[in-house]
């Protein structure tokens, strides 16, 4: 397995955050300056409970490398 | 600025500037400002050398040398010659030497040249000021005036610039270049320097008005030296201290030949010996009438002298000078001895008798002292003198007697040092500023004193360090010429020195976060202010400190780096601690392997400390801290508790003590800790301790956490004095159990570990408890200061095409720093339906709020997007923007391009911006999509429901009651009063039963309080603010239902003390249970018995009621005090697991063993064993745990301490929707947070239905359910989001999905029976959409359309 992070490879990655939980926690790691690459776009939903799973094959459609459900 | 972390327990550091911690409110941050630096303190001038100091150790030599201008323009001279009181001052003195500040200055000065800050743009002023002197007082007020636009003009009598400064002070001292340098830095302030121009012979100040200026300072120093005032004074070879200097200075002399002789022994006397050892004499001796330490020299000079190999005789002073053929030859001296001291406190010289001598000299130089010339001073009218001959001035103004002249420097203050005549020009060019633009000279310029106390403490561990020196020329190059002696410190010298530095003031004003913040928030002229605030009621909840375990030798704590409190523990431990949650010790950073805690360290104790009260959170603390620690460890790390008793009293408490031991493995040790000690070859640590048995232990740990007691600290102590607030024996607020918010001053109130020591729960809950009863006081007062928000109509957009307006944040260089934020706002341009886009500095500051309001009326936005921070913070805010505007607010979104970008990608700036754009682009795409949504008003019945009527019940009802309220209040028995109707006596020894009377009293007779005895509740319907109830009341003529409307419900159904099924319990008249006792007690039955016998933990901390009941050791050991005091003789035992006085009831516990109840220990594989001998007479069998030994007792009768278990919960439970726990209490919403809500909006929960508990804690449990209710009912009305779940009908299959899997119980089947959702209890989680298999449902504002347009978008 390649290291990632010494390869070109810019991969998709999108996140749906809890607004309750892992977005506050998004929000943090930004308060803390914690670093990590930027390869993430988030998207807040109201709870984890609002995912539908037809929005996994819609990212994964859109050519998202990979799906972060956090809550 | 970085010192230790207060909320880190100081394992990290913080800043001065700081958050107190990530969640504190307010939510900003603050600086810690302490007492003014005594460096700064200590400077005449008050150069501020913390901030200089500082900002060398970080190497910021210009922001240094731009703290030093604000006060100084001559830092490389003053950084040279200055006597240095700053470092006199120094608190670094107290651990090792104090700083090199002087030297600090001059490194700056080094490193910074002077002449290449540029000048700052000043807007100029016509008038001119003349400046009589050159010297620092003349040229300071000079550079200050020429910063406030005024140009002057500066007459000097000499042929050079400097004063003193250039004609006092040796080169090898100052070199010449380095003054030139800073005058010359003046001079480009618009100051003109007219050399060999003297005051009285060329110019006047008549004249000088005359010609135009508009006002004069005289700074013409003190150059006259004083006469020694003995015979031959005037011969040839005589010349002056300061005339010497002053030939040699300006080149007149250049060679001394034989032997000089110097009178004298300050600074002049010195300067002068060594430019004569210079200038080639063979001999150079100092004469001085008093010691060594009385010298005003400084050290540093008189050391160097003496290097250099001039000679310093003490106590003699030159009687005559002798001279040949008319040049000096010798100087006749007497030998003096030091007798009472002078005025200057000084011990005088006292010549010795007879002890003439004579010394050989070529030249003397006289160097006792200086005055100013003032031969045409005196000539000046209206100028006043005093007897020394020094011109009279204002003390602060400097003004004299003459209309628009100042005096200043030497001139005023006789012969003192250049950085006294430096803050003299700086105050008289404040008052000719003042003065010229006809402003009062005094106002805002009362000196300020310093108390000089409240530093930053000095850390108790601190290595000491040498001073950094400056290195020196060598002795054979400095009789050379008058090359710079000092030659300064290296850079890593300085850096050094300067990371040496206290900070004794924390913030050291530097003014660079003055300089960062873009938005001018940081005010550093703020003072503290007192303030009258006129309030109806005082809530007091100061909290606790932590004890110091130091005192304690057997921990060693400040010795021992691995010994840490539980505080400290905590810190360490916490994911977003210093640590970051990687656990290593503070020794060698080592992942520890093996941890103990050791626990009562400060409370259970009045042999170290007198803090007898158990701290009531510690055993929890502890276990919790263990189970975590080993969670967190990656290897297996073991773990062992040190304990007297385990108090696990509190709600699931003991469920997590029995984890702890089963599952996680903790080790619990019941013993007595002997020592800490080091093991010699590592950092681990040997731990000594006695067990049970009373055997003594060694076990080595890595790591021991001190769990460290609860106190109230001094400063809060003193706040209660002052406030007339009583105290109790254990220093906390003192209260009584049946009003335990309130303290002995009436209108004040108490809530939090101030009125003994607690946990979160119970913390939350009095302070809930403590705002109804400051809110039944304040009740006439409700709504007389609110006020309503007005918005203006909605604005129908439905059917526009979205006009969307994007603004673009920099949050100050939060955004801007990383984000190309012109290049977002020019791509937002792009995106389809924007109509306007602009970038702000700070999107949401007000001025920023009032733009966008105009910009969404005048383009006719219909949808904004705010890229900035994060929603969850600042959406509110620009909702309330939009609504503002007449815009619906749910027509908003905002794209996180700070928390989730730039702060999160500093050192990518392209993939940053590259990042902010798509998130725009998202969101742009999602607000396009967004529908206004409609807020549903709720209106809330002005009524409650109170079910139970015990205390907590009547309490709550009162409360309510008390406020305004009307209380419906339903209760299953015939009579009110519930369980305190068995009690006689509160832990304290309070009357339970007049209390209880009076409060049913106060219940009938209160006519918002309607009462239904055997009544039970039978349906409930609604929702928060409107509930229907159906009650049944059983009467004389059978039962009736009535249907009750009300707005909230308090659920204080009580519990009951469980009937045994063992210990002959039932089966024998003499084995009591509770009260049982008491009432025999009072019947007399117990009169002859000798022995009895109480049984602890009955039914409860058993595996099938896992949880302790709280109240019973208190109960039990109140009762064996009360018998043993009544019953001196009656043997007393308690059998008990643990005991679990908590709180100050260890008192209680104390009192029962100095009485002589004895207390035998059982565990729960050997539980005690009762039996009769065959006939009636009991006897209890049970292993005593020091003997380990069984023991026989024959006790005359048993008293069980049975469990306390919730009444009937599950009916009522159903009916609310509200849940339980495994023990079928009640369940809160959350333990800490929520301590007396349901889960369920509009439920709330008091009393043994949540938990067995004492009466007092059931009294704020009631008041605080009573309090969150208010809140509820105060409101009128319930605004309810817009963001929530709605069924498409023609979709919907009635599954029914919805209805099962909702947990607010939101949906529900209507009369078409489709599903249908209740906004007001939607909650809009969205968990009903997505198990809809119709796709009927949707969640606004979060609608699948708005999420795949969003992901289209990536």
């Amino acid at each position: 397995m390649t290291d990632i992070a010494e390869s070109d490879w810019q991969p998709k990655i999108v996140a749906f955050l809890c607004n309750w939980c892992s977005y506050g926690a998004a929000d943090l790691a930004g308060v803390s300056r914690l670093q990590y690459p930027p390869h993430i776009r988030a998207i807040r939903v109201p709870c984890t409970g609002r995912m539908n799973p037809k929005f996994l094959l819609a990212a994964f459609r859109q050519g998202v490398d990979g799906i972060w459900v956090s809550g | 600025m970085t010192m230790p972390s207060e909320f880190d327990q100081g394992i990290g550091p913080r800043k001065a500037t700081y958050k107190p911690y990530a969640q504190a409110i307010p939510g900003g941050y603050a600086i810690d400002k302490r007492d003014r630096s005594p460096c700064t303190n200590g400077c005449p001038n008050h150069v501020n050398a913390h901030a200089y100091v500082s900002l060398i150790a970080q190497g910021k030599y210009q922001e240094a040398m731009a703290v030093i201008l604000r006060t100084l323009p001559f830092p490389g001279t003053i950084g040279r010659i200055c006597p240095h009181p700053c470092e006199t001052a120094c608190r670094r003195g107290e651990v090792d030497e104090p700083i090199s500040i002087c030297a600090l200055k001059r490194f700056v000065a080094d490193q910074v040249d002077i002449e290449d800050i540029p000048v700052p743009e000043i807007e100029r002023r016509d008038e001119k000021v003349a400046i009589i002197g050159s010297g620092p007082a003349g040229l300071t007020a000079a550079h200050f005036l020429g910063l406030e636009g005024y140009e002057s003009t500066v007459f000097e009598a000499q042929s050079v610039a400097g004063g003193m400064l250039r004609l006092g002070i040796p080169d090898y001292r100052l070199p010449p270049e380095v003054l030139d340098k800073e005058i010359r830095a003046i001079t480009r302030l618009g100051v003109e320097i007219k050399l060999n121009t003297a005051l009285g012979r060329d110019v006047t100040i008549d004249g000088l008005f005359k010609d135009g200026y508009k006002a004069v300072y005289l700074a013409i120093g003190a150059h006259k030296s004083m006469k020694l005032g003995i015979a031959g004074e005037d011969s040839k070879g005589v010349i002056s201290g300061v005339d010497f200097l002053r030939q040699v200075n300006i080149g007149q002399l250049t060679r001394v030949d034989g032997s000089t002789v110097i009178v004298g022994g300050g600074d002049v006397a010195i300067d002068a010996a060594r430019s004569a050892l210079r200038l080639g004499a063979d001999k150079v001796t100092i004469l001085y009438r008093r010691t060594r330490a009385e010298m005003p020299a400084l050290k540093e000079e008189v050391e160097q002298a003496l290097a250099e190999g001039i000679e310093i005789h003490f106590l003699i002073a030159p009687t005559k000078i002798m001279t040949h053929n008319g040049l000096v030859s010798a100087i006749e001296c007497l030998r003096m001895e030091l007798g009472k001291p002078d005025a200057s406190g000084r011990r005088r010289p006292v010549p010795l008798a007879g002890s003439e001598f004579n010394l050989p000299a070529d030249l003397v130089i006289p160097a006792i002292g200086q005055r100013p010339h003032i031969n045409f001073l005196s000539e000046i009218a209206g100028l006043e003198l005093t007897r020394w001959r020094t011109v009279v001035t204002d003390p602060v103004t400097y003004s004299t007697g003459i209309d628009g002249v100042f005096a200043g420097g030497d001139a005023v203050t006789g012969p003192w040092i250049a950085i006294g005549a430096v803050a003299a020009g700086r105050e008289a060019a404040i008052s000719i500023s003042r003065y010229l633009k006809g402003e009062d000279l005094l106002s805002g310029r009362d000196p300020v004193e310093f108390p000089q106390k409240n530093f930053v403490p000095i850390p108790e561990k601190i290595d000491k360090m040498p001073r950094a020196e400056q290195a020196t020329l060598s002795m054979a190059e400095r009789k050379v010429d008058f090359a710079e002696v000092e030659l300064g410190l290296t850079e890593a010298q300085a850096r050094a020195e300067a990371e040496k530095c206290l900070n004794c003031m924390s913030c050291c004003e530097c003014l660079e976060c003055v300089a960062a913040c873009k938005a001018e928030a940081v005010k550093h002229e703020m003072r503290p202010e007192t303030m009258n605030i006129e309030v109806g009621s005082v809530i007091l909840a100061p909290g606790f400190e932590t004890f110091d375990p130091s005192r304690y030798d057997e921990y060693a704590y400040n010795e021992l780096d691995n010994v840490v409190t539980s505080i400290e523990f905590e810190r360490m431990l916490s994911a977003s601690g210093p640590l970051k949650g990687h656990l290593v010790r503070p020794s060698d950073h080592e992942e520890p392997k093996k941890i103990a805690w050791l626990q009562c360290v400060g409370s259970r104790d009045i042999n170290h400390c007198d803090n007898r009260y158990c701290s009531g959170v510690c055993c929890m603390h502890a276990i919790k801290q263990a189970v975590i620690a080993k969670e967190h460890s990656k290897n297996s790390l073991e773990t062992a508790i040190f304990f007297m008793d385990m108090r696990t009293f509190g709600k699931d408490f003991e469920r997590y003590y029995d984890r702890a031991r089963q599952e996680h493995e903790v080790r619990f040790v019941r013993s007595r800790i002997h020592s800490v000690d080091p093991e010699s070859t590592t950092n681990n640590l040997i731990l000594s301790y006695v067990d049970e048995t009373g055997r003594i232990n060694e076990e080595i740990f890595d790591l021991v956490v001190l769990s460290v007691g609860m106190q109230t600290p001094a400063g809060v102590l003193e706040m209660a004095e002052r406030l007339g607030v009583e105290l109790n024996s254990d220093r906390f607020c003192a209260s009584n159990s049946f009003s335990p918010v309130a303290t002995s001053k009436p209108g004040i109130y108490v809530c939090g570990a101030f009125r003994g020591p607690k946990d979160i729960p119970q913390s939350v809950m009095e302070a809930s408890g403590a705002a109804a009863a400051a809110g039944s006081d304040l009740s006439p007062a409700r709504y007389t200061l609110t006020r309503t928000a007005e918005s203006p109509p909605e604005i129908n957009v439905k059917g526009e095409p979205p006009r969307i307006g994007v603004f673009v944040c920099h949050c100050g260089i939060n955004i801007a720093g990383v984000v190309d934020v012109a290049a977002v706002r020019d791509y937002a341009t792009t995106l389809p339906y924007v109509s306007h886009v602009e970038d702000n500095l700070y999107t949401c500051s007000q001025d920023a709020q009032e733009q966008m309001l105009q910009i969404i009326k005048e383009q006719k936005l219909n949808r904004v997007v705010v890229a900035a921070c994060s929603p969850r913070t600042h959406e509110p805010l620009f909702q309330d923007t939009l609504a503002d505007s007449g815009l619906n607010k749910y027509l908003f979104e905002m794209a996180n391009i700070r928390n989730h970008d730039s702060w999160v990608h500093g050192n990518d700036p392209g993939a940053a911006t590259e990042k902010a754009k798509d998130l725009l682009r998202m969101a742009v795409t999602k607000v396009a999509l967004l529908e206004p949504l409609k807020e549903t008003t709720v209106e809330i019945t002005q009524s409650a429901l109170v079910v139970g009527g015990g205390v907590a019940g009547m309490i709550a009802s009162t409360q309510l009651a008390d406020q305004g309220y009307p209380v419906t209040l339903i209760e299953a028995k015939a009579e009110l009063g519930g369980h305190a109707l068995h009690l006689r006596k509160t832990w304290r020894g309070e009357d339970v039963s007049s209390f209880l009377k009076d409060l049913i009293s106060r219940v009938n007779d209160n006519s918002r309080i309607k009462v239904h005895l055997n009544a039970e509740l039978q349906e409930v319907k609604g929702f928060v603010g409107n509930f229907q109830s159906k009650i049944r009341i059983t009467g004389n003529n059978g039962a009736k239902s009535t249907t009750l409307r009300h707005g909230v419900a308090i659920l204080a159904t009580g519990g009951r003390a469980i009937v045994p099924d063992e210990y002959l319990y039932g089966r024998h008249p003499r084995v009591f249970r509770w009260h049982e006792l008491e009432d025999a007690l009072e019947a007399k039955q117990l009169q002859d018995a000798r022995c009895t016998v109480f049984i602890q933990c009955v039914g409860s901390r058993e595996p099938n009621r896992p949880y302790c009941s709280k109240i019973c050791c208190t109960f039990s050991i109140q009762q064996a005090v009360t018998l043993k005091e009544t019953y001196p003789e009656m043997d007393v035992y308690i059998l008990y697991r643990d005991i679990r006085t908590y709180g100050q009831r260890e008192e209680l516990y104390a009192r029962a063993r100095a009485a002589g109840v004895i207390f035998i220990r059982y565990s729960m594989e050997e539980k005690p064993v009762v039996n009769t001998d065959g006939g009636d007479r009991l006897q209890v069998v049970v292993k005593d745990h020091v003997l380990q030994r069984p023991l026989l007792l024959t006790p005359d009768f048993i008293t069980l301490a049975t469990a306390i278990e919730p009444f009937e919960t599950k009916a009522l439970a159903q009916l609310f929707k509200v849940s339980r726990n495994e023990d079928h209490f009640f369940a809160e919403a959350h333990a800490k947070l929520r301590p007396v809500e349901c889960a369920t909006d509009g439920i709330f929960l008091c009393g043994l239905a949540h938990y067995p508990k004492p009466v007092e804690e059931s009294i704020a449990q009631a008041q605080a359910a009573a309090s969150r209710a208010i809140t509820l009912l105060a409101q009128k009305t319930l605004q309810v989001s817009g963001q929530v779940a709605a069924v498409n009908p023609m979709k919907c299959s009635a599954c029914g999905v919805c209805v099962a899997i909702c947990p607010f119980g939101a949906p529900g089947f209507n009369d078409r029976n489709l599903s249908e959702i209740n906004q007001a209890l939607c909650k809009g989680c969205g968990l009903c959409v997505a198990s809809c298999r119709s796709g009927a449902i949707d969640l606004k504002g979060f609608e699948d359309k708005q999420i795949f347009a969003m992901l289209e978008e990536l």
